[in-house]
């Protein structure tokens, strides 16, 4: 990977003595795409306005390595809150965002015309905002958030509110952007869409960091075995299984939370005989698994907060 | 500033394509001019009935030299000779006149006018033209010599008169009295442009609540700062206000140069325009500091609090004291108007329209106050957008309001 484009460190702020964010730090590298996890008032756009500097950090500091200060034409921005003018045609919004970022206006007419074409908009471009609809419209944003093509890229929460297939369409441009070199910050609670996609990921909860690594390290880390079964057994029993954390029951289904040290082999020798199974399946716990378990307090991660992946 | 170019460029071009705008633009002088048309052309389709047919009982046989008075021609009445001697044969007759003409009304100074209902009312006035003939008749009964006669039909006038200024030339006098319009056509000109600009302000009003409204603001703001964006409203606001009034007196000007062949362009290319537009200008400033802060703070309209709307009100704060401004324009009155910033604009304006010669010091110090007026509000305004324009959901308090100003 690159080398660091933006770099945050210790970054705190509060509102009326409420911290809403503390000692923040991470890094986002060019052509990578990093991932700020975290539930819903977990700090994510605190954290993301901070660094846009549409507010002021009490604490901490924020560096672009490429400038002093916000250089606010390298960079993309597609805000939590969506909303474009409404009553204006969508490419002169388009060129509009262009010109505020010095772009030359003839090259940002082809680029738009070439997305709206790519995100199913050919021949919408003198439409106005207000004929769309949401999605559409959140087509249309991120457009102008790339139409200028921006070294960084910041994302919050981009998939909210698109269907599977809009989402599909994002991932794709998203990961097009990162090999071309951009270097994509992004924001989310819908951790199977950010799974499979970002490089690196920060997890935030109450404001403060709980995880942050690569996705590989951790998912050995942290997403241990689960093995779903599927078929009437006792709660009781399937506890009193070895190297099982706790169980989650659901009717006839039953998915055991394994501990980090298993080895599968050995574990699926010792399963009782009686246990009745009509399906198994082993896999990791998702990243998905992992936030609702910090989230809800229910992970043992919790405990273990000093526990970094790195 | 280019950001702010830009941002200017864009409000202007977003309204320009407004429909809207355009409607209004161009509806407001049409508008005007209906109004000011309209009832002279009512009057018109009104003041046409029929002219009455008019019967003339001639005892004194003067009708033959009457008739060809250039007036008469004018009128076009439908004049009858009668012999009958009682009004009462036009009973049931209907738009008909009788005037009666005998020895006996003559020397009782009364001549009798009987009118059949339906006549229109001015009848009664036309017939007053035949006064004067008739008194002429009267006196020329008396025996009396022309000289004696022209001196009777004179008559006694009482006349205003200047007391004479033995210091002041002649030429001086000549300009500064007798013309008002000097000092009004630029005043006029310049109110239309504050009236103007001080419309499309308050729009910076709305384009500001919109902003926050439709959540835009936030990626605005990832390209330039909060005062780029709040300096390049009021710059486009502005220039949406000149295209306005330039759009206004091109209908305004070649219409009042051929309806009332006023030499307008002569008056108004003056150097006192300049500064009656500086004072329109620096209004406009002022208010568009105000709107455009006070805008940022509101998201819903019809959710406005009582101090938002108050704050809308505050241009026309002026037209309450007006009167007594123009009834004496270097009154008490007028001069703290011009020293207070809200309605200083304004009052300068009209006062120095009506004045003939103008009160440098006071304009002076008004200027100053004014500066330092728009210099502040810029500042506070600037502070309340970069904080209200981002707060989503809600119409700031005055209290916030309070708590940002103070930051």
């Amino acid at each position: 990977m690159g080398e660091a484009i933006l770099t945050v460190e210790g970054l705190g702020k509060s509102f009326k003595n409420k911290q809403i964010i503390k000692n923040i730090s991470f890094h986002v590298k060019k052509g990578e795409i990093m991932a700020i996890l975290g539930p819903n008032g977990a700090g994510k756009s605190t954290t993301i306005r901070n660094i846009m500097g549409i507010m002021y950090p009490d604490e901490g500091s924020i560096t672009f390595h490429s400038s002093k200060g916000v250089p606010r034409h390298k960079i993309g921005y597609l805000p939590e809150e969506r909303g474009l003018y409404k009553g204006v045609k969508i490419m002169d919004i388009l060129l509009y965002f262009a010109e505020l970022k010095d772009y030359p206006l003839e090259k940002a007419r082809k680029r738009a015309l070439e997305y709206l074409e790519k995100f199913d908009l050919k021949g919408k471009e003198k439409v106005t905002i207000e004929e769309l609809s949401k999605g559409m419209a959140q087509k249309v944003q991120f457009i102008s958030s790339i139409i200028h093509e921006p070294e960084l890229l910041i994302l919050d929460e981009p998939f909210s509110g698109l269907d599977p297939v809009s989402q599909e369409l994002f991932k794709k441009e998203i990961k097009d952007l990162a090999n071309k070199g951009t270097a994509i910050l992004l924001s989310s609670h819908q951790m199977n869409l950010v799974e499979e996609l970002c490089d690196r990921l920060f997890m935030i909860h109450q404001g403060q960091k709980i995880i942050y690594g690569t996705m590989d390290e951790v998912k050995k880390e942290y997403a241990n075995f689960k093995c779903t079964i599927k078929g009437s057994n006792d709660l009781s029993r399937l506890e009193q299984i070895a190297m099982v954390e706790r169980v989650e029951q659901d009717g006839d289904q039953s998915i055991l939370y394994l501990t980090g040290d298993v080895v599968i082999p050995q574990w699926l020798k010792q399963l009782p005989e009686g246990l009745q199974i009509e399906e198994l399946s082993i896999d990791r716990t998702s990243l998905h698994e992992i936030f609702i378990g910090i989230a809800t307090g229910k992970n043992m991660l919790m405990k273990e907060n000093e526990l970094y992946a790195k | 500033m280019r950001n702010s170019l830009k941002v200017a460029k864009w409000e202007m071009k977003k309204n320009m394509k407004n429909k809207s705008f355009i409607i209004s633009l161009f509806l407001t002088p049409i508008l005007f001019l209906v109004f000011a048309t309209l009832p002279s052309l009512l009057e018109k389709f009104d003041s046409e009935p029929e002219p009455p047919t008019v019967y003339i009982f001639d005892d004194l046989h003067v009708w033959n030299e009457m008739e060809k008075l250039p007036q008469l021609k004018e009128l076009a009445w439908n004049v009858k000779a009668t012999e009958e001697e009682n009004p009462s044969f036009l009973e049931g007759k209907e738009n008909v006149a009788y005037i009666s003409l005998t020895e006996q009304s003559l020397n009782d100074g009364k001549i009798p006018v009987y009118i059949s209902e339906d006549v229109d009312g001015d009848f009664v006035h036309e017939t007053r033209f035949l006064e004067e003939p008739l008194r002429q008749l009267q006196l020329t009964r008396l025996d009396l010599s022309e000289e004696e006669i022209s001196l009777i039909a004179k008559g006694v006038v009482m006349e205003e008169a200047e007391i004479p200024h033995p210091e002041s030339s002649q030429k001086g006098d000549v300009e500064g009295e007798s013309d008002p319009f000097k000092r009004l056509v630029p005043g006029a000109f310049a109110g239309v442009i504050l009236f103007s600009i001080v419309i499309t302000g308050m729009m910076i009003f709305q384009s500001a609540s919109q902003e926050k409204k439709e959540k835009v603001a936030e990626i605005v703001l990832s390209s330039l700062t909060p005062e780029e964006l709040m300096n390049g409203k009021i710059i486009g606001y502005f220039g949406l206000g000149i295209v306005q009034v330039f759009v206004w007196l091109l209908f305004a000007i070649p219409i009042i140069m051929w309806r009332f062949d006023f030499p307008v362009m002569e008056y108004l290319l003056v150097p006192e325009t300049l500064l009656l537009l500086l004072i329109a200008i620096a209004g406009y400033l002022l208010f568009a500091a105000i709107f455009v802060g006070i805008g940022a703070t509101v998201e819903d309209m019809t959710a406005t609090s009582n101090f938002q709307g108050m704050v809308m009100m505050l241009p026309f704060l002026p037209a309450a004291i007006i009167g007594p401004v123009i009834a004496d324009p270097s009154g008490m009155i007028a001069k703290i108007a011009s020293y207070f910033p809200i309605t200083s604009p304004a009052i300068l304006l009209v006062r120095l329209s009506a004045l003939d010669e103008w009160p440098w010091m006071e304009i002076i110090i008004s200027l100053v106050v004014l500066a330092l007026s728009i210099w502040l509000f810029m500042k506070l305004a600037g502070k309340i957008f970069k904080t209200g324009i981002l707060m989503y959901g809600k119409n700031a308090t005055p209290q916030e309001i309070w708590k940002w100003l103070r930051q």
